[in-house]
């Protein structure tokens, strides 16, 4: 279990983590999310020791974090780096050995996860040689190798197509369905949702809201869609009582219950309108959750 | 020609090795598909992994260090250079000297004991050997001088041959030797037809030198200042060289922010020692590469390189080298950790040079001019200017042992001092990016 507590860090008046504090539980996808600039970054440099805090800690299992036990994390800062003139094998290889991998174990180990993340064919490349796209699993291959206990990598979806993502996505899941913990940022809200089992979302280095995504995206009042047939405006939806209209797409029109309203009401005023095509509960995406922790 | 030959060979079985290292390390890439077997086959492997476990995080950081650059054909092809431009520097004094070895004079009939004595003494207070080779006729005689066998013909006391006349600037060693051979035998020549018997015409025709007294001591032999140019040239190309490998490596780790995936699992500090110990380990190899060769080299071709007091100048040039080193690796990285881009590399190497350059070139004239101004003493007691100014004091002769001791202890207080505050600048500036950073920030950020 990873635990930030409390983190406070300024940069002359910029305050990038402003009492910032969530934990991370072990054999979860967790996902930490927020705008560009909110913060994650300087809350995971934190984890490893490359910022110097004002105040508050990060802890590993309830105590802070020795240098044995940060070698048995694997880590993918948002800005990629690899020796641009090395051979990708090797440098892995070398990583591993850095994490502590026996020199036996660490050629295969680099091999194995070259492979795969599908990029062994490039194994005896140089690094400058890849494409930006096989870097990035090359660097991911780099913070898997040791296998590590906790897994913490900044922005690991940027610049990945669809089949990117669904692949990085299925190692992280397999990676804390084995129990470790799983800890990874993105700026894109809605993209990440399907992907991880509970999120922190902040802004301004301090935290709005977190917890299981099934939890924040159906608590608090209850949504739904309605469509009307030939209806493009969803006006007839402003008049109904203890509703407000959060948007409209293409006719369907998304509503915010109040506290006590009756969705039958809801339907019976649809249906006054025209032919109801479609009727629907549905859960909040995270990037609303996030539009609404930040508005109050 | 055999030393033509010899710097071919030595150039070759540099390539010869330089080959094998490429050789081997994708050798030791393949060995993967295959577990381990392919290292287990090899008497090396034990030892490889020995050495492998040594040194924890530091050894592996300089394992890699020492891998990568060994690896790199930049390296391979400036090492190349360098020991060529050694072996010539060594060869090409004694392939000169071979040249003025012994120089063939011929005779037309026949001159008195004295005189061919006269003639061959002249020759060695020239530094030449002279050989009188007695010819049947001036014809004959005419032919081996338009051959070349010949330098001058003597025909008789009464004139001197050559193939092409001297012009009166020319201070050839032909031309020397003819004018002196001219004066000589004409006095000697003129005493003995006087009715003065040869060997007292000789005599006074050759009388002992002039005692001559000098105000200040004699400099010491050539061949201790010629090693310290040498060494100096050396320190100067190694040290600028190796310190310009750290910076690249220290701004290529940051530049490519490959230093956060380090300092994730490594301390700052180690990083830092890994390199500079990789990185110094692999300089020792080179300078001890081309050192041995220039050694080498001198002795098979007897070079005077090794001769007299020269070796004393080897061995405190050498020793210069390592402390410059263990100095300016500290001040190069640090100023490496400033950088943000490759291309900042110029514009930071620049100021790092110039106390090397005012070492190196305050150096230098100390050694042409044959003296050491109080200036050079002094900067032989600085650390930054010291491996360069106290060797050639050593060569100058202007330095005793203590003297030399005190500059030594006083470097190594230097290298410790600059060692902490270099690690001090690199952990905070390494982490730093968007722009260069500033000494001054560094600092400040220290203060605060």
């Amino acid at each position: 279990m990873l635990e930030f507590d409390a983190l406070t860090r300024r940069y002359g008046p910029v305050v990038a983590l402003d009492g910032l504090s969530f934990t991370v539980p072990p054999g979860q996808v967790f996902g930490f999310l927020g705008p560009n600039g909110a913060g994650k970054t300087t809350a995971m440099r934190a984890a490893f020791g490359l910022v110097a805090l004002d105040s508050g800690s990060v802890r590993w299992k309830g105590a802070a974090i020795t240098a044995a036990e940060r070698r048995r994390f694997g880590y993918m800062p948002e800005e990629r780096g690899l020796y641009p003139g090395m051979v990708v094998v090797d440098q892995i290889e070398y990583l591993a050995r850095l994490h502590g991998v026996p020199a036996t174990d660490a050629r295969r180990a680099a091999m194995h996860w070259l492979e795969r993340l599908g990029v062994a064919e490039r194994a005896q490349s140089k690094v400058e040689a890849l494409s930006l796209g096989n870097q990035q699993r090359a660097q991911l291959a780099a913070s898997l190798v040791h296998e590590p206990e906790l897994l913490i990598l900044d922005e690991p979806l940027s610049g990945l197509d669809p089949v990117g993502i669904d692949a990085v996505g299925s190692v992280l899941a397999e990676q804390a369905d084995a129990g470790r913990g799983v800890l990874f940022s993105s700026h894109q809200l809605d993209l990440v949702e399907d992907l991880c089992q509970s999120v922190a979302i902040i802004d301004h280095g301090r935290l709005v809201a977190g917890g299981s995504v099934e939890d924040i995206t159906t608590s608090g009042r209850r949504r739904l869609v309605v469509k009307v047939e030939g209806d493009w405006t969803g006006a007839w939806a402003r008049s109904v009582p203890g509703v407000s209209v959060s948007r409209v797409d293409g006719g369907a029109v998304r509503l915010v219950l109040d506290e006590g309203t009756d969705p039958q009401a809801v339907l019976a005023a649809a249906m006054t309108a025209g032919a109801v095509e479609q009727f629907g509960f549905e859960r909040r995406r995270l990037s609303e959750v996030f539009r609404e922790a930040v508005a109050q | 020609m055999k030393y033509i030959l010899i710097v071919v060979v030595a150039a070759a079985v540099v390539t010869r090795i330089a080959m094998r290292v490429r050789g081997r390390a994708p050798r030791a890439d393949t060995g993967t598909g295959q577990g381990d077997d392919g290292a287990t086959a090899s008497p090396w492997a034990g030892l490889g992994a020995a050495v492998d476990r040594w040194g924890g995080d530091v050894g592996l950081v300089a394992r890699r260090e020492i891998r990568e650059r060994v690896k790199g054909r930049t390296f391979r092809i400036a090492t190349l250079v360098i020991l060529l431009a050694v072996a010539a520097a060594v060869t090409i004094p004694v392939l000169t000297k071979g040249n003025q070895g012994t120089q063939h004079i011929g005779v037309v009939g026949t001159l008195s004991a004295p005189l061919r004595a006269t003639v061959v003494a002249t020759g060695a207070a020239l530094d030449l050997k002279v050989n009188l080779v007695p010819e049947p006729s001036l014809d004959q005689a005419e032919s081996e001088l338009r051959t070349g066998k010949l330098v001058a013909v003597l025909d008789g006391t009464q004139r001197i041959v050559v193939n092409q006349a001297f012009a009166p600037t020319d201070t050839s060693n032909d031309a020397v030797l003819v004018r002196y051979f001219a004066a000589a035998i004409s006095l000697q020549a003129g005493l003995e037809h006087a009715g003065i018997p040869p060997q007292r015409a000789a005599a006074l025709a050759h009388p002992p030198p002039l005692p001559v007294q000098g105000l200040k001591p004699a400099q010491r032999n050539q061949t201790a200042r010629t090693t310290a140019v040498y060494g100096l040239i050396l320190t100067y190309i190694l040290l600028t060289q190796y310190g310009t490998w750290i910076l690249m490596g220290v701004i290529e780790e940051k530049s490519s922010r490959v230093i956060e995936v380090l300092l994730s699992t490594l301390r700052a500090r180690q990083l830092l020692a890994g390199k500079v110990i990789g990185i110094g380990a692999v300089a020792m190899m080179q300078a001890a590469l081309i050192v041995g060769v220039a050694l080498g080299l001198g002795a098979a071709e007897g070079s005077t390189l090794l001769h007299g007091t020269a070796p004393l100048e080897v061995a405190s040039s050498l020793l210069w080298v390592v402390l410059g080193y263990c100095f300016y690796c500290w001040v190069y990285a640090a100023g490496g950790s400033l950088a943000d881009r490759q291309d900042q590399v110029q514009s930071l190497a620049f100021p790092l040079q110039l106390p090397i350059l005012l070492g190196y070139i305050t150096s230098f004239t100390a050694l042409g001019s044959g003296g050491a101004s109080t200036f050079v003493k002094v900067l032989a007691y600085l650390p930054p200017t010291a491996p360069f100014s106290m060797p050639v004091l050593v060569g100058l002769g202007q330095a005793t042992w203590w003297e030399f001791l005190v500059s030594v202890a006083l470097m190594l207080v230097a290298i410790v001092l600059v060692s902490r505050a270099a690690a001090a600048v690199y952990n905070r500036a390494i982490l730093r990016t968007g722009g260069r950073v500033h000494l001054r920030e560094v600092m400040a950020a220290h203060a605060a």
